[in-house]
């Protein structure tokens, strides 16, 4: 290994973790007496009316007295999402790519360094104009969209803004896609290293494109052989994002642990398609659109719990995400963090609130740090991580 | 002024035409910052299951009432929900956002131009404009005298000249057809609509310069020229657009309402929604 200064060197202020916070061992005498008694489905369902909306700006929940506010700072919700190379969020809460841009654009109206990471615009070796308009719609309870990776190439993104993020505190994991694996090889390369620049999230999983894109997910050995050849490329924290297109996903998951990846992100859009008004054609100009939003929430869910039975390393959570309670479903399922994407362009200040609304519901529980929330639907089981997982069929 | 997260009360909601309202919102920091062209970005209820903003233009901003209104047409859920909240009520926007129109400080003659609902588009530039002393034209486009927008809801300065499509009322044809009688008179010209009409009112306004024999001020050899897309270009741009995209973010994170521009592609929240007609790529536009 490469005697390359870690991005982040917090490692030494964490909990002695194992190698993965695997349900049991995180279970083993965590869950408080109160935690066991309020069970999951004991948990109020989270108010988030009209009554939000009129006091915009301000917290939803009432004002902390003086010792709350003391034992909520005493709350841990650090993670650290790539243990091996260290990428440590000061929360669990991460904005998804491509609905946060490059953090910048929300900078007038979000606290953005109050949010766990943000993971930037998927960016290209080479300039993408992207799709034909138009590119988003609306649906029940969710959007398409069809962006197709547009973004002006990782030369401008590094120049444009790596002298930004070097000034935050919170961490940018920059977003990258490829038409071939040399294309996020170079991309790799030419991060590696960059200040401000935290982890790569390698997205494999772009439903949008026509070249690159899904064929890396879809396949096993495809999604080997990108993970292991980015994995040689940088010794940047690497994520990589899991497709909801394929008929089983833990063959896929399994091979990218075994290439190197840090950890995963589950999941991007599922394909779908809208139609125009008039039915003369499809509504979007690339025809086909990824699925975001409440509606994919349960497939989301579903991957997760399947992925989490069968890889070791932290599984970053995505899909639908707008309140708590979907955090806390999410975390139940493996997940040791959570993404928020399609939420935030109705409500621009959810990962924020949500941040403090976690640890609100920990102090609630009576629990020091988020951890013991981590798994606790998943099967039960004895000893190390079995393939028990892989029997199970949907 | 920067983008903000406001909440916007409800005082007045009335139906003007058939299916299309007119909603006034207590905003006084929209109503103050705002220019005629910016949008804001209005979140429906949680329980209403929808999970986008709507975009609407800023009909008209009274800064010492603090109220701002809003023009559009139920056209689904969003807009249908909208028109079912009550006085008193707020609703939370983003705004204001987007790039406005901009007038050359020696433009007299202003001539607006909007299709349907696109008044709600060029509404407010004809407060600013006889703020600003100078006159203006609004030609007017609809399907039929039932959706011709009311003069009691313009400015008493403005002259309204109204086509529509089955000859009801005015002009008998589209209202693009309007366009040579006013190009002559007019300094600028300022339109909101579909897009086919605006893309038949860029090829009409494009080589008005050489066929008005307008000349060129400044000096000879043109000076330096401005940038493309900036507020300098437009300034001095003939024709400029309000465009019209379907819209995720409104901020420009998520490049979801691109058009496409001559030099590739252009956020409608961010670049526009005001474009000059130059700048935009009307080949690709449908």
């Amino acid at each position: 290994m490469k005697g390359r200064k870690k991005v982040v060197t917090a490692m030494d202020a964490l909990p002695a973790r194992s190698k993965r916070s695997s349900p049991p061992k995180n279970r083993k005498g965590a869950p408080s007496p109160l935690d066991r008694a309020m069970g999951l489905g004991g948990r109020p369902r989270i108010e988030t009316g009209s009554a939000a909306i009129a006091d915009l700006g301000t917290a939803p929940s009432p004002q902390p007295t003086m010792s709350e506010r003391e034992a909520l700072d005493r709350i841990d919700l650090s993670v650290d999402i790539a243990p091996e190379r260290g990428l440590l969020l000061t929360n669990p809460i991460l904005v998804a790519s491509g609905t946060f841009g490059y953090g910048v654009e929300y900078g007038e109206v979000v606290d953005v360094q109050r949010i766990g990471a943000i993971c930037c615009k998927g960016t290209t070796l080479r300039p993408r104009a992207g799709n034909a308009p138009p590119r988003v719609t609306e649906t029940p309870g969710g959007m398409l969209n069809a962006i197709g990776l547009q973004n002006p190439g990782v030369d401008a993104v590094i120049d444009k803004y790596g002298p930004i993020w070097q000034g935050w505190k919170v961490p940018v994991i920059v977003n990258i896609a490829g038409e071939s694996i040399e294309d996020y090889v170079e991309v790799a390369k030419r991060l590696d290293g960059v200040p401000g620049v935290a982890g790569i999230e390698l997205n494999i999983s772009c439903p949008n494109v026509g070249k690159g894109g899904l064929q890396f997910a879809i396949d096993r050995d495809a999604a080997r052989a990108v993970t292991t050849a980015v994995r040689r490329a940088t010794e940047l924290p690497l994520l990589v994002k899991l497709s909801p297109n394929v008929t089983d996903v833990r063959p896929i998951a399994k091979a990218i642990e075994e290439a190197g990846a840090d950890a995963i992100t589950a999941i991007n859009t599922l394909s779908g398609l809208a139609v125009s008004s008039d039915r003369t054609r499809a509504f979007l100009g690339n025809t086909y659109g990824g699925l975001s939003g409440p509606a994919v929430k349960p497939v989301a869910l579903r991957i997760v719990y399947e992925v989490a039975q069968v890889v070791s390393i932290p599984i970053v959570a995505i899909g639908g995400v707008t309140n708590l309670d979907d955090v806390l479903d999410f975390l139940a399922c493996g997940a040791v963090a959570v993404q928020v994407g399609t939420a935030i362009f109705a409500d621009p200040e959810l990962p924020v609130r949500l941040g403090d609304e976690l640890r609100a519901e920990c102090l609630r529980r009576g629990l020091a740090s988020y951890k013991p929330l981590i798994g606790t639907a998943l099967p039960k089981r004895t000893g190390t991580p079995s393939a028990k997982g892989a029997e199970y069929r949907p | 002024m920067t983008m903000r997260l406001v909440a916007a009360e409800l005082v007045d909601s009335r139906q003007i035409l058939p299916g299309q309202w007119l909603q006034s919102f207590h905003a006084p920091e929209l109503a103050s910052g705002a220019r005629a062209g910016q949008f804001v970005h209005v979140r429906t209820g949680d329980y209403s299951g929808l999970v986008l903003r709507r975009p609407f233009s800023i009909n008209t901003a009274d800064a010492a009432t603090g109220i701002i209104t809003l023009h559009f047409r139920t056209v689904g859920r969003g807009t249908e929900w909208m028109t079912r909240v009550r006085e008193g009520e707020k609703l939370d926007m983003l705004g204001p956002l987007g790039r406005p129109f901009e007038v050359d400080p020696r433009s007299h003659h202003l001539l607006l131009i909007a299709g349907g609902l696109g008044m709600a588009g060029v509404r407010m530039l004809a407060d600013e404009a006889i703020r600003d002393g100078r006159s203006v034209t609004v030609l007017f486009g609809a399907a039929n005298a039932g959706h011709v927008y009311p003069s009691s809801l313009l400015p008493d300065e403005v002259e309204y000249v109204v086509a529509t499509d089955d000859g009801s009322m005015g002009h008998h044809g589209f209202v693009t057809e309007l366009m040579a009688d006013y190009e002559a008179w007019a300094d600028q010209a300022f339109a909101c609509g579909p897009h086919p009409m605006l893309k038949r009112l860029a090829a009409l306004a494009a080589g008005r310069r050489e066929r008005m024999g307008v000349a060129k001020l400044g000096r000879r050899g043109g000076g330096k020229t401005d940038a493309t897309g900036s507020a300098a270009a437009r300034r001095k741009s003939f024709l400029q657009v309000a465009m019209e995209q379907t819209m995720g973010c409104a901020v420009g994170a998520c490049l979801g309402c691109t058009v496409i521009g001559v030099d590739g592609p252009l956020r409608v929240c961010r670049e526009g929604p005001v474009f000059a007609a130059e700048e935009i790529s009307w080949e690709a536009i449908q």
